[in-house]
């Protein structure tokens, strides 16, 4: 318990020196750092409508940094959410327009194919990996540029809506995901992200299955010893991971726009992964960043119209944040002055 | 002690009444030392025991709450390294602290760079570090990359960077639990040219025999005291242990029961490669009873640890079998092995026998995470695996605060203990005990060998390797003895006469060596 309070107090004092430099900046283009703040908290929390538009741009954050928690956890880096939430939400879409089915079911359909189409996507750096041991990282996020130009090209050469932008047809109604409230587009998907981070966090802490891929991840040579078969948790973790991916997706797709259209959902693979890395791997802790990340991101679009920042500040924000809790991550390994020394002796 | 004559100038160090704590924890009580010019000063004491603290207080690394420090018989503040190396001392670390990328001149010379023109003059730098590897015999190649050296040459990198920077007194804590035996004993060679040219070492190990071997004087800690200061002419092994544990601890061999178990393991003919691909194991054959403690000696990197990894599924056998009541364990996984009733105890446990960044009731349930009652239906009982550590914490002697103590924070010894009750509670028939008791303090090592004995009296078949030859004539009822992968041959534990093992190990005694040819 003290350690896990220890281990998350870094990642606040990231998050505050992250905020500090940005603040920095703005004054350096010569804004207020009090009123780009107060503007983006308006922004994200100022009203009903905008609270759910945050937490509507929480959603597909929070359900990508799930996925990479579930990677993290068993102890493999999954770069290619962005790539498996742009094959999830492909693959709706084409269950959503081209298979009519019954309502209620065809949402089920929908998302299990998006799943399994997250799954399928991850599967080829997973064999590689597991079979030739390829860095997963490198393999992953070559296959993000892949899945993104791939589900282009089916959108823009096969499946174009005939005399419309680069967007498929429109799905069926029976395959939307039911909304919260009238007043905005937030869906179920939010409560299904919700309740699979309750659920992940659960299957780790309370499962047999949970406990060994933990171990898988935070000790892989101790795991072998103790006749886990590593290889094989390794390959379903970066599965389960990718599924996720897809899930995240599906949702998109069939909660939000209703349709899939090239430059879907950007960079929400990539924000999951840091607010993942944020909250150290917790799903819990994945709620909280997930919803500072989404809060940021929907604060945003009032900065260019109240202020002088530019909207890309947010990214700026962002960039110190990966590089902050990576020093982080780097002093705390130095500050355990016996580390070296347990390395050797026994 | 009190005086301040100016016969202090013969001594290189004085550490007077110096105490340092952390928190309300006390790692050094009042402690003082003196050392003389020209010795080779042995500091030791069991793990935690606050040597390296106060190395590092010397050294300018932490800062003592009392006490004062002489150095050349002048009193000095040393706050910081800087002010201790410009006293000409130098400290080699525990832990090495070399850059691997760059080459071994440049790592010598860090942080304070030969320059010309601004730039680092590397041919320079090259030079100077030849021309003291040759003045101290410190064989290395000035070009090479760190990254493509052994340990023991990073060693003597670190030396010398410690002599580039003019030191006349060497601090070197704990240099040889890296080394092997060999590269231990050139380490002793340079030391003794160091004092004799005049200098001083002071030198931290726990290792009694190197103590014996190579020290003019010993210093004892025990729990952050100063015990004694003695001239090592003066002392026996017996005696030193004697201080450093605050109690005789035996080490004779082990009063025994004479049993007659079955064969549990059989191993025949079993070769496997190393990760070279080159033969590691060669042609083993040998057979481990019920009630009975097998133990393989031999020199590190003999192809014990090959055999170990067979033998728990970890490495495949090139040939051969190793069957364990009736499996043969070189056609199994790891888990299979496990079912088989395979108990093992790693060497290298800090990779291999724990997760350091887990709890001890985590840990200790490893390979029970799919059985009752520590699980069911895949939903693992937390409260059964808290009870089970908690029980394991007391039957074994566990130090921690409780059982959702991180296992990095523990000792040595400490981890070796939960890696021991997690493995002798498996109710297995065959141990397989690598390293029993390596880096653990000597009076944990007792207890461990009071452990072993109870296994063997329960009527285990009991494989213990060791390169620690005392440590099998206390406990093995056999000993096979292993050079270059073969096993040279077998002596009963209780005559064994340590002389002719030693050839053994050497790969010296005729006659037994098989004929066969060499592959
Ligand atoms: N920075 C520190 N903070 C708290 N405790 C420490 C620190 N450094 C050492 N200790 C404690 O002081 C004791 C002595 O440690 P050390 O000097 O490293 O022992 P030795 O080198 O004799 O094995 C140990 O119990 C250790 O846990
Ligand atoms: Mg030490």
């Amino acid at each position: 318990m003290n350690d896990k309070l220890r281990a998350f107090s870094g990642q606040i004092v990231a998050v505050v020196i992250a905020l500090a430099i940005g603040a920095v900046i703005i004054m350096l283009i010569d804004e207020s750092p009090t009123k780009v703040f107060m503007t983006l908290m308006r922004g994200a929390f100022g009203d009903q409508a905008k609270i759910a538009g945050t937490l509507l741009q929480t959603t597909p954050i929070l359900i990508c940094g799930i996925a990479a928690c579930i990677g993290l956890r068993g102890g493999m880096f999954n770069v290619g959410i962005e790539g498996q939430l742009f094959l999830g939400g492909f693959a709706a879409a084409w269950v959503g327009f081209a298979m009519p089915l019954p309502p209620g079911l065809h949402v089920v359909v929908a998302m299990t194919v998006a799943v399994i189409a997250g799954a399928a996507w991850v599967s080829i750096p997973a064999f590689f990996r597991t079979r030739y041991g390829t860095n997963e990282v490198v393999s992953t996020i070559l296959s993000n540029y892949v899945a993104v130009l791939l589900t282009s090209y089916l959108t823009i050469f096969l499946f174009k809506r005939p005399g419309g932008w680069s967007e498929t047809p429109p799905i069926l109604a029976t395959a939307y995901l039911p909304e919260l409230f009238a007043f905005s587009r937030l869906n179920w998907g939010l409560i299904i992200g919700l309740a699979l981070a309750l659920f992940v966090a659960w299957f780790f802490r309370s499962t047999a299955k949970g406990y060994s891929i933990s171990m898988v991840g935070s000790a892989p040579k101790f795991a072998e010893y103790g006749g886990i078969d590593v290889k094989r948790q390794g390959f379903m973790v970066l599965l389960a991971s990718g599924a996720v991916g897809g899930l995240a997706g599906g949702i998109e797709t069939l909660g939000v726009h209703h349709r899939f259209m090239e430059g879907f959902a950007p960079g929400f693979g990539f924000d999951g992964l840091i607010a993942a890395l944020l909250a150290n791997g917790s799903p819990i802790g994945t709620i909280v960043t997930a919803l500072f990340f989404g809060a940021l991101r929907n604060g945003s679009l009032l900065l260019e119209t109240d202020t002088n920042a530019s909207r890309e500040i947010i990214t700026v924000i962002q960039a110190l944040i990966i590089l902050s809790v990576s020093a982080q991550v780097l002093m705390k390994r130095r500050g355990d002055s016996t580390a070296g020394e347990r390395r050797w002796k026994f | 002690m009190s005086t301040t004559s100016p016969a202090t100038a013969q001594t290189a160090v004085e550490l007077i009444g110096i105490t340092k704590r952390f928190g309300a924890f006390v790692a050094n009580e009042d402690v003082n030392l003196t050392v003389k010019r020209g010795e080779i000063h042995a500091i030791i004491g069991e793990n935690g025991a606050g040597k390296t603290t106060l190395m590092n207080i010397l050294f300018g690394l932490l800062q003592p709450d009392e006490g004062k420090i002489r150095l050349n018989g002048q009193d000095t503040v040393v706050g910081d390294p800087a002010t201790a190396i410009s006293a000409g001392l130098g400290m080699v670390h525990q832990h090495f602290k070399l850059v691997p990328s760059l080459s071994v001149a440049d790592n010598v010379f860090l942080g304070m760079e030969i320059r010309r023109n601004g730039l680092i003059d590397h041919a320079t730098q090259i030079a100077k570090t030849r021309e003291l590897s040759e003045r101290f015999g410190l064989k290395v190649e000035p070009e090479e990359r760190v990254s493509l050296l052994s340990v023991g040459i990073e060693q003597r990198i670190e030396i010398l960077k410690v002599l580039a920077r003019g030191a006349r007194t060497i601090i070197l804590d704990e240099p040889t639990a890296v080394l092997t035996p060999q590269e231990s004993r050139e380490l002793f060679q340079t030391l003794r040219g160091f004092v004799a040219g005049g200098m001083t070492v002071i030198f931290i190990s726990h290792h009694l025999e190197e103590v014996m071997e190579v020290s003019d004087t010993v210093t004892v800690l025990r729990h952050g005291k100063h015990v004694a200061t003695r001239p090592t002419a003066e002392l026996t092994k017996a005696d030193m242990v004697r201080m450093m544990v605050g109690r005789d601890v035996s080490f004779d061999r082990r009063p025994r029961e004479k049993t007659d178990g079955q064969v549990v393991l059989d191993v025949k003919n079993l070769w496997a490669r190393d990760d070279r691909r080159l033969p590691a194991l060669r042609d083993a054959t040998f057979t481990v009873r019920g009630g009975e403690i097998v133990g393989i000696a031999g020199v590190a990197g003999n192809g014990q640890t090959e055999l170990a990894e067979v033998l728990s599924g970890l490495r495949p056998a090139s040939h051969g079998s190793a069957m364990l009541k009736g499996s043969d364990l070189t056609a199994l996984s790891t888990a299979a092995i496990r079912e088989a009733g395979l108990a093992h105890v790693p060497g290298d446990r800090l990779v291999r026998g724990v997760d350091g960044s887990a709890s001890i009731s985590s840990n200790l349930l490893m390979g029970r995470q799919n059985k009752a009652p520590w699980s069911r239906n895949g939903i693992l009982d937390w409260r059964a695996a808290g009870n089970q550590a908690v029980e394991m914490i007391k039957r074994f002697d566990i130090r921690a605060r409780g059982p959702e103590d991180t296992v990095k924070r523990l000792s040595g010894g400490n981890i070796q203990k939960v890696v021991l009750a997690r493995e002798f509670t498996n109710d297995a028939d065959f141990l397989l005990i690598d390293q029993p008791t390596r880096g653990v303090d000597i009076g944990a090592q007792e207890s461990i060998h009071d452990e072993i004995m109870r296994q063997r009296a329960s009527g285990r078949a009991v494989l213990v390797i060791s390169v620690q030859l005392d440590e099998l004539l206390t406990l093995a009822d056999r000993i096979l003895v292993m050079f270059n992968g073969r096993i040279m041959g077998e002596v009963d534990g209780g005559s064994a006469d340590s002389e002719r093992i030693g050839m053994m190990m050497a790969g010296l005694e005729p006659g037994i060596v098989s004929d066969e040819v060499a592959s």
